[in-house]
């Protein structure tokens, strides 16, 4: 039975409380070739149905695998039975949430025929052969997709409701050398966006010209130096800045965390960067455009909004689900979200992001006598201290204004509230990544973005 | 229907669909959780999930697939298109089942949760910290009873079935005085028992009090190459490098720097590596490997020597090495000679590391990370808790220059570990 044959409303008469009940559908495809093999190839779907019921400020959860009636009643059944085993014991008469009545419905799968698992196979292998023959100096190729289509329909006891479905698809070419020493020397780039594959990836050709710049930067990397450990004027690229935006400063601004106490509680109404920056969790459009990870309702039924998390150097606000609105007294914002059925929503980012200045890049390297551009960002952690890290895997030197030699893979520290108040510049451009997967409990898609990003941060390394 | 039926029947669907070689895993899940946040225990959950994941290989060309509805049809629309992706991707020699088996049906843990105990368990670990550690602030502390019936069969006549279930606890947190906070902290761990206090296991109390003392930080005086003494919740972080570069990515890539180093001496003499699923002191174990192989404990570096590759049936046959006998995890360190507070003791200058916050890796295995919840080590002594500090070094590097493992560890349900001392790591 698929999702939208089934209809929930029948069921709304069975909420005693606070309830949402939500379908949930997640779709991925992966195929892999590792030196030209195919080494996956699979497809994996996972749907099921999930009650949650709120009771004297207790929640209760419950899901099923099944679509069946049966299935659908028995999770309403076991979350509201969940939600008083706790009102009992802990539940407050007088907790409430905040109300919310929505109705969104939203669709990214493509209007195309679907390609088979032939064509997109047959894809890989364009890319693969054009990096047979284009990049000379390898020993090791790695070209990966994968696409999620995330399906929900949801239906709360105030009356929201909503049919949404977002797609994403994204291709990562990793490129393997060795330095003279016969050391590997590796890079990978992931291309991509919002969309199914056949929306996408239209074409190889774009993709080549990126191949073409991704193997440059491996082959300035064979000869690379170590980066100098220490406090250094750099360069963030504008994929840097979306990471920045995304574990900076976003994972001390959710609500959840805030209540938890993160710093940033203690920061609100404050300057805690410099007045060039302005930072916003997007919820689904930038300037008329449609963001990576479009959110128009949250699983709490709520229309999401824009959340201005920093304005002019000022921190202005959070992030929110219910609960944290409520405890916070503020406007809700639509953060809630859940990885799978089986999951409850959480207080998530959607498409975080540091808006643009009015600097050239050209004139930003320019302005740094002895520091580092960073680029081509790999995992990252933040800390409710404000405290982050992320790994960089490619950068160069800048001496007296002008790019230098390649830097080995490092890491990059420091204290994001002090580190955003040493922001000199921003460029003008603003680059959306879309293959971003935040870990908070569960795992979520998130889209980032932002400008090249002058500052200073701690560089890790001998 | 069983696991065991569901299995049969769509193996029956994926062979009569032309397949030459077919498997199928079956998994159930059923998991209640309760979880504390912001002082409450304010969510109960009840999950059930279904898992069907099926393999087909036709003419040497595989596809995998998994859903999770159990009906007819969705079986039978599985099936047909993990027909039309075998026969839209490369024939592969390397390809292939596990080969036939004793069919064999495993138990273990325990069969129903407690709720009362779960319940008590958080409130107890609430109130001995209230009680102990007032400035600390528990954000979340989850008990969950998890449980998974399992069955996998092929057509090579292999038929595994398998049930357990356990607990698992995790706990975050964080201390503040005044304006002054900790990093978050987390700890976790499983168990067939809720027998003991949260407080009382898996060294949960240490970190409890050490985070209240990481509210007032301190720089390192400066730049300095030492020891680092890893502490067991963040060994794996380090010794994930070996594991991973010996398993089937890195290796059928080419690009592990452990590639033609069976036999040879990859770690310091002090470090034994076991991965050991079947051990009874391993909660979270497991009988069978994801390629349907029966499992077996094994010691993948013995006195720093490597034993093994972690290569699954395709990884050997994609390399011509022998396959491990198992699919890694569960990692157990042997225990050393000294115990931790001598280990620390013997350090002139360096950092206690309880959490590492790092890049990854490349493939050389040069790190660097941010040293978090840790301490600065100074003449045998715990100097004070550190802030902003970053650690580097090379991973391969690294595990040779182990010169002391401790006497004690923790059981993590899904590890056992000690207690580390490296030398020559840049703290800056």
């Amino acid at each position: 039975m698929r999702i939208a044959d089934i209809d929930l409303n029948r069921y709304s008469n069975q909420f005693s409380s606070y309830t949402e009940l939500r379908l949930h559908e997640n779709r991925v495809q992966s195929i892999a070739l590792v030196n030209g093999d195919v080494v996956a190839n699979t497809r994996d779907t996972s749907s099921g149905v999930s009650a949650r019921v709120f009771d004297k400020g207790a929640w209760g959860f419950s899901s099923s695998p099944d679509f069946t009636n049966d299935a659908i009643e028995g999770a309403i059944a076991a979350a509201t039975k969940n939600a008083a085993f706790l009102a009992g014991r802990t539940g407050d008469p007088k907790a409430i949430l905040p109300h919310a009545m929505a109705k969104r419905s939203s669709d990214f799968t493509t209007k195309k025929p679907h390609l088979t698992q032939q064509e997109k196979i047959a894809f890989l292998k364009r890319i693969d052969d054009y990096v047979v023959k284009n990049c000379p100096d390898i020993v090791s190729r790695q070209v990966a997709m994968s696409c999620l289509d995330m399906e929900k329909k949801l239906r709360t006891s105030e009356g929201s409701d909503g049919h949404n479905i977002n797609t994403r698809s994204i291709i990562v070419v990793r490129l393997t050398t060795r330095n003279d020493a016969g050391q590997p020397i590796e890079l990978g780039v992931p291309f991509g966006s919002r969309g199914q594959f056949e929306d996408v990836f239209v074409s190889t050709e774009d993709i080549e010209a990126k191949v073409d710049e991704l193997y440059r930067r491996l082959m300035d990397k064979k000869q690379a130096v170590k980066p100098i450990s220490g406090y250094h004027d750099v360069i963030l690229a504008s994929d840097l800045a979306g990471i920045l935006a995304h574990e900076a400063i976003g994972h001390t601004t959710e609500g959840d965390i805030v209540r938890a106490g993160s710093v940033a509680g203690d920061y609100l109404g404050k300057q805690v960067a410099s007045e060039l920056v302005t930072l916003v969790d997007f919820a689904n459009t930038y300037e008329g455009e449609t963001l990576p990870v479009p959110v128009y309702l949250d699983d709490e039924g709520v229309a999401s909004q824009d959340a201005v998390l920093i304005e002019h150097g000022i921190l202005k606000s959070f992030m929110h689900n219910k609960d944290s609105a409520q405890f916070f007294g503020m406007s809700l914002t639509g953060n809630a979200r859940a990885f799978s059925y089986a999951d409850e929503p959480l207080v998530r980012m959607r498409n975080t992001a540091i808006l643009p200045g009015t600097s050239k890049l050209d004139e930003m390297i320019g302005s740094i006598d002895d520091g580092y551009l960073l680029m081509n960002p790999t995992n990252g952690q933040a800390d409710s201290t404000s405290e982050f890290m992320f790994g960089v895997q490619m950068g160069y030197e800048i001496k007296n204004g002008k790019l230098g030699r390649a830097i080995t893979d490092t890491t990059i520290s420091g204290i994001a509230f002090d580190m955003l108040k040493e922001v000199t510049m921003l460029s003008d451009e603003m680059v959306w990544s879309c293959s971003g997967m935040c870990g908070k409990k569960q795992p979520m898609p998130v889209g980032m973005g932002g400008p090249s990003v002058k500052t200073r941060v701690f560089i890790g390394g001998e | 229907m069983s696991e065991r039926e569901i299995a049969a029947q769509t193996l029956d669907v994926i062979v009569r669909n032309g397949f030459d070689k077919a498997a199928c895993r079956v998994s159930t899940d059923e998991l209640h959780e309760l979880q504390a946040e912001t002082g409450e225990i304010n969510l109960f959950r009840t999950n059930f999930e279904t898992e069907i994941g099926l393999v087909g290989i036709d003419r040497q060309r595989r596809a995998s697939m998994s859903v999770n509805k159990t009906d007819e049809a969705t079986i039978g629309e599985a099936v047909a298109d993990l027909k039309t992706m075998a026969e839209g991707t490369d024939p592969d020699p390397a390809y292939d089942i596990s080969p036939a088996q004793p069919h064999e049906s495993f138990e273990g843990g325990i069969a129903e949760p407690d709720y009362d105990a779960m319940y008590d368990r958080i409130v107890e670990l609430q109130r001995h910290v209230a009680a102990s550690y007032p400035t600390l602030h528990i954000r979340s502390a989850a008990v969950t009873f998890a449980r998974r019936r399992s069955c996998y069969l092929n057509s090579n006549d292999v038929g595994f079935q398998s049930s357990r279930g356990l607990y698992q606890v995790s706990v975050q947190f964080s201390s503040r005085e005044g304006n002054d906070n900790s990093s978050m902290m987390y700890t976790g761990y499983s168990s067939y028992d809720l027998n003991t206090p949260v407080h009382e296991s898996a060294n949960v109390d240490m970190l409890l009090r050490q985070s209240t003392e990481q509210v007032k930080t301190e720089h390192i005086p400066g730049k300095f190459v030492g020891d680092l003494v890893i502490a067991p919740n963040c060994l794996r972080d380090f010794i994930g490098f070996l594991t991973m570069r010996i398993a089937d990515g890195a290796m059928i890539a080419g690009t592990s720097v452990y590639k033609d180093k069976l036999g040879q001496q990859v770690a310091s003499p002090k470090l034994t590596l076991h991965s050991m699923p079947l051990a009874d002191d391993i909660a979270s174990g497991y009988w069978v490997t994801g390629d349907g192989f029966k499992a077996q404990n094994s010691t993948i570096v013995d006195k720093g020597k490597l034993e093994t590759y972690l290569l699954g049936l395709y990884g050997a046959n994609k390399t011509g090495l022998a396959r491990a006998v198992n699919s890694g995890g569960c990692y157990v360190v042997e225990p050393g000679a000294q115990s931790y507070a001598d280990m620390i003791g013997d350090v002139e200058q360096g950092i206690l590391i309880t959490r590492f916050s790092g890049g990854r890796p490349n493939d050389r295995g040069d790190f660097s990370g941010v040293a978090k919840n840790s301490y600065y080590i100074k003449d045998g002594k715990l100097a004070y808790p550190i802030k902003e500090t970053t650690v580097s070094g090379n991973m391969v590097e690294l595990l040779q220059s182990i010169e002391a493992v401790s006497l004690e560890r923790l059981n993590f349900g899904s590890a056992i570990l000690p207690w580390v001392r490296v030398s020559g790591i840049t703290a800056s």
